[in-house]
């Protein structure tokens, strides 16, 4: 799946939020930074930790990632239990996984090598077959990463050790898919001896990585034991046990002030502040490619360009990212975070820096430029700005209301119960101009998300231009990293040009941990990277 | 003749509520099919005919509520949309934590509402019963989550003398585990169930046998015991029944808070998800276990009262 919506996850999280509390202590007097700083991964552990509770928003719904039903608790626990071909790291590269190396025969024929050795939980060895029987797992009609295999013609084993993959057009996208889902490698016969069983709490893993599924407790926990015949030893886990378990944003933030939690990833980033600086529990945020965007919609009150680019000249950014994101986001230019820099990180920086038009915060000149646009157009309607109460979409609004009075535009906020708040139905985008949403894309390269810009996407509904499509197109294409980074910030000016997208504020990926314990990742990697294996104790 | 009477208006009250429920969720706005193929991007025509006859959803409705229907007699409450496991499973592992939980608000509830209730009806007009009826006043009116926050941030955030989460293991664990929720839960009932002792105590006490007993010297005790109390228990447990019967869907709150995996939570949940199986399965667990707490008020009355006994059986 190349594109992911946080959606109810944290709309119910939301409402807990209102419901406050949270321990209090710390609220007032939280040093949160002034200036984020976004690291890739916490300082490494010393020492062996015997088990760990984590918690997250909710259970999964199911432990077999090919599954429809698998959602990002499932990634979040089964990155520790599967292996993929290749293998995401802490700072958002690419390294071989249980592929020892990957190669293009030519452009349009990829070949993996299968790393010998490698022993699945259950004992057996890992074969080439296994690996063919997953891509095509994958790949089949209803798999959840079957969007990954457009491009995809045909796969086999070409050798005792190779599968080779055939392309109808080169696709350099799939490499970095198959460090996610798409590459999982299972076992044939673990996952087909279990039949229905495999990923519920009845079934068992089929996978090779440093942690065995010990225990599915549906409505309770999730238990996952160092695998003793781990392939990289030196990889080998620092921590002997970890138990997952789940509740709304209080719980986690109780738990971790009263140590009966190790840490959690945070999807509601004001939790954090209650977090941060305290002397039980760390904080740490790293780069990911989630950024809260206002999507502008075909109902016609900012069909003119000039006054999306009016509007993203007024909107106050650093509000927003202290008021929704409490000072934990960052104002932010692209419609994808930093995490999609997962190469060529210095030229996509500069050309980021580059971008004008959209300030943090605007000053008089941006409000007269914007005030300009706006006169330029003449006759206007009144926009509608779509929330759904939650905290974060209500502070967005108000900011886009704010943005419009001080440019001499009409703007009203309408509210959408979480449930229908779903822009992909054309009925619900009739209602409003502008809808806010937290955007990821599950791949670390702006490309990934820059082929929303093509005209059959199902997410924006303003940039329709065949010159694009062809350098999407292209873009995929480009096996030369250097040559796609090119493309892509040729993709993301075009983008701006067209703003399909207001972009808002960056919601980095953020993790908070007791003080007693460290090493794990604090960038987004954490959905696919083994992360829990990095986790141990600070002291020796 | 009345127990077939009764067992036969349960069986109507049963197969009208599962038709209604069913019927409801059926109407319920949103296609199915897009809930149960998560990812938009696999929406083709094929997966989504495939999704349909897996489902029954293309079945008239008749069809699709006997089959729903014919599984149930059969024990079968169908498979959770969402997490592809059998209802059955994902309620066995959540209602036990739910029912514990309501079991032990109704305990607290009961004994210390009826205690209140006894304690300011004999102290009728002094300080103590002023004292009660103002804290129990007050109690009722805070919403029961911002009782339970408050809770939390005070006994297990800052004295860590409870859990701040989950159901617990073993019987003492549970009972610690759920301290803090089950007095969360049942603080509002308390106060309606000692002011409900109070009144009909105090309507008692002013009654001719009451009298009749004191003016031949009883002893207090025993004139509060055999003829106050035993004669006021009728509105008491309707209300303490009625107060149970609502608990068992009013968790969902406190479980939140609490972080327990129970029915409520699981039920909003399922309706968020539209997981329809599972709705239908809590809304239709709700209704049995009204009924059967309806049951168990009926069936204690005649041990209270025999008259009542005597009536109906004439």
């Amino acid at each position: 799946m190349s594109r992911k919506h946080l959606g109810t996850a944290l709309c119910a999280s939301a409402v807990l939020v209102l419901a406050g509390c949270g321990g209090g202590q710390n609220a007032a007097q939280s040093p949160v930074k002034e200036q984020i700083k976004l690291v890739d991964s916490t300082p490494a552990a010393a020492g062996q930790l015997d088990q760990a509770t984590w918690y997250m928003p909710k259970e999964p719904r199911s432990l077999d990632l090919d599954a429809d039903a698998a959602n990002s608790q499932s990634d979040l626990i089964m990155a520790n239990v599967c292996d993929r071909l290749l293998q995401l790291q802490p700072d958002l590269t690419l390294k071989p996984g249980l592929a020892e190396k990957h190669e293009w025969k030519d452009k349009n024929t990829l070949v993996f090598t299968i790393r010998q050795g490698v022993k699945f939980h259950d004992g057996s060895t890992m074969t080439a077959d296994d690996v063919l029987w997953s891509l095509q797992r994958h790949s089949a009609d209803g798999a959840s990463e079957s969007d990954e295999y457009v491009n995809v013609t045909g796969v086999a084993k070409t050798g005792p050790n190779e599968v080779t993959v055939k392309f109808k057009q080169p696709d350099a996208v799939f490499v970095e898919a198959i460090a996610g889902d798409a590459g999982v490698v299972w076992s044939r016969k673990g996952v087909e001896s279990q039949g229905k069983k495999f990923g519920t709490p009845d079934g068992k893993d089929a996978c090779t990585g440093p942690f065995e599924l010990s225990e599915w407790s549906p409505g309770k926990q999730i238990v996952l034991t160092k695998s003793a015949t781990y392939w990289n030893p030196e990889k080998a886990s620092k921590t002997d046990k970890i138990t997952f378990k789940w509740g709304s944003d209080d719980v986690i933030v109780n738990s971790l002030i009263t140590g009966a939690a190790t840490g959690s990833y945070l999807e509601n980033l004001s939790s954090a502040t209650q977090l941060a600086g305290g002397t039980v529990t760390t904080v740490s945020q790293g780069p990911d490619t989630r950024v809260w965007n206002l999507m502008v919609t075909e109902k016609g009150a900012l069909k003119d360009v000039r006054l999306r680019k009016a509007l993203a000249l007024a909107v106050d950014r650093e509000g927003v990212a202290k008021a929704a994101l409490s000072s934990l986001g960052q104002p932010w230019k692209e419609p994808v975070g930093s995490g999609a820099w997962g190469y060529e990180k210095a030229k996509f920086q500069t050309a980021y820096d580059a971008i004008g038009g959209l300030p943090d915060a605007p000053q008089q000149a941006d409000i007269d430029a914007a005030k300009k646009l706006v006169q330029e157009v003449g006759q206007t309607q009144p926009i509608v700005v779509a929330s759904d109460g939650s905290p974060v979409r209500n502070v967005i609004a108000n900011a886009v209301v704010d943005a419009a009075q001080k440019i001499g535009l009409q703007a009203t906020i309408t509210q959408i119960p979480t449930q229908g708040y779903d822009m992909t139905d054309a009925s619900v985008r009739a209602t409003a101009d502008l809808f806010s949403d937290d955007y990821f894309i599950s791949k670390n390269d702006p490309v990934g998300f820059y082929k929303n810009g093509a005209s059959n996407s199902s997410v924006q509904w303003l940039l329709r231009d065949p010159a694009y499509d062809d350098l999407v197109n292209k873009g995929r294409a480009a096996l030369e990293d250097a040559e796609r980074a090119t493309i892509a910030i040729e993709l993301a000016k075009r983008w701006n040009d067209a703003m399909p997208w207001i972009p808002v504020v960056q919601s980095p990926s953020t993790v908070a941990l007791s003080t007693k314990v460290t090493g794990v990742p604090a960038s987004g990697c954490y959905r696919y990277y083994p992360w829990a294996a990095d986790l141990g104790t600070k002291g020796a | 003749m009345v127990a077939l009477r009764r067992l036969g208006a349960m069986v109507l009250t049963l197969v009208i509520s599962s038709f209604v429920i069913f019927a409801g969720m059926y109407a319920a706005p949103g296609d199915p099919v897009s809930f149960l193929i998560g990812n938009p991007e696999n929406m083709t025509p094929e997966r989504i005919a495939a999704v349909r006859a897996e489902y029954h959803l293309d079945d008239p409705f008749i069809a699709q509520y006997l089959t729903w229907a014919r599984d149930l007699l059969h024990g079968d409450f169908g498979t959770s949309m969402v997490y592809q496991q059998s209802v059955t499973t994902l309620l066995g592992s959540r209602l036990p934590v739910t029912m514990s939980l309501v079991v032990y608000a109704s305990v607290l509830f009961i004994v210390i509402g009826v205690l209140l209730g006894i304690w300011s009806a004999l102290r009728r007009g002094t300080a103590v019963d002023a004292l009660i009826t103002g804290v129990t006043t007050f109690a009722t009116s805070i919403p029961n989550f911002v009782v339970a926050v408050v809770l939390i941030s005070v006994f297990a955030v800052k004295l860590r003398w409870f859990a701040v989460s989950g159901p617990g293991e073993g019987f003492f664990g549970r009972i610690h585990h759920l301290t803090l929720p089950a007095v969360a839960l049942s603080l509002g009932a308390i106060a309606v169930v000692s002011r409900v002792t109070r009144q009909t105590m105090v309507e008692q006490q002013s009654l001719d046998h009451v009298e009749a007993a004191r003016s031949y010297g009883l002893a207090q005790s025993k004139t509060v015991v055999r003829h106050v109390l035993r004669n006021s228990l009728g509105p008491i447990v309707t209300m303490c029944g009625l107060i149970v019967a609502g608990m068992l869907a009013g968790t969902v709150v406190v479980e939140g808070v609490f972080g327990l995996n129970g029915i409520g939570s699981l039920l909003v949940e399922a309706i968020n998800t539209h997981d329809f199986p599972v709705v239908q399965a809590i809304l239709l667990y709700m209704v049995i276990a009204y009924m059967a707490v309806t049951v168990i008020v009926d069936l204690i009355y005649p041990l209270l009262d025999a008259r009542v006994l005597a009536r109906s059986t004439s």
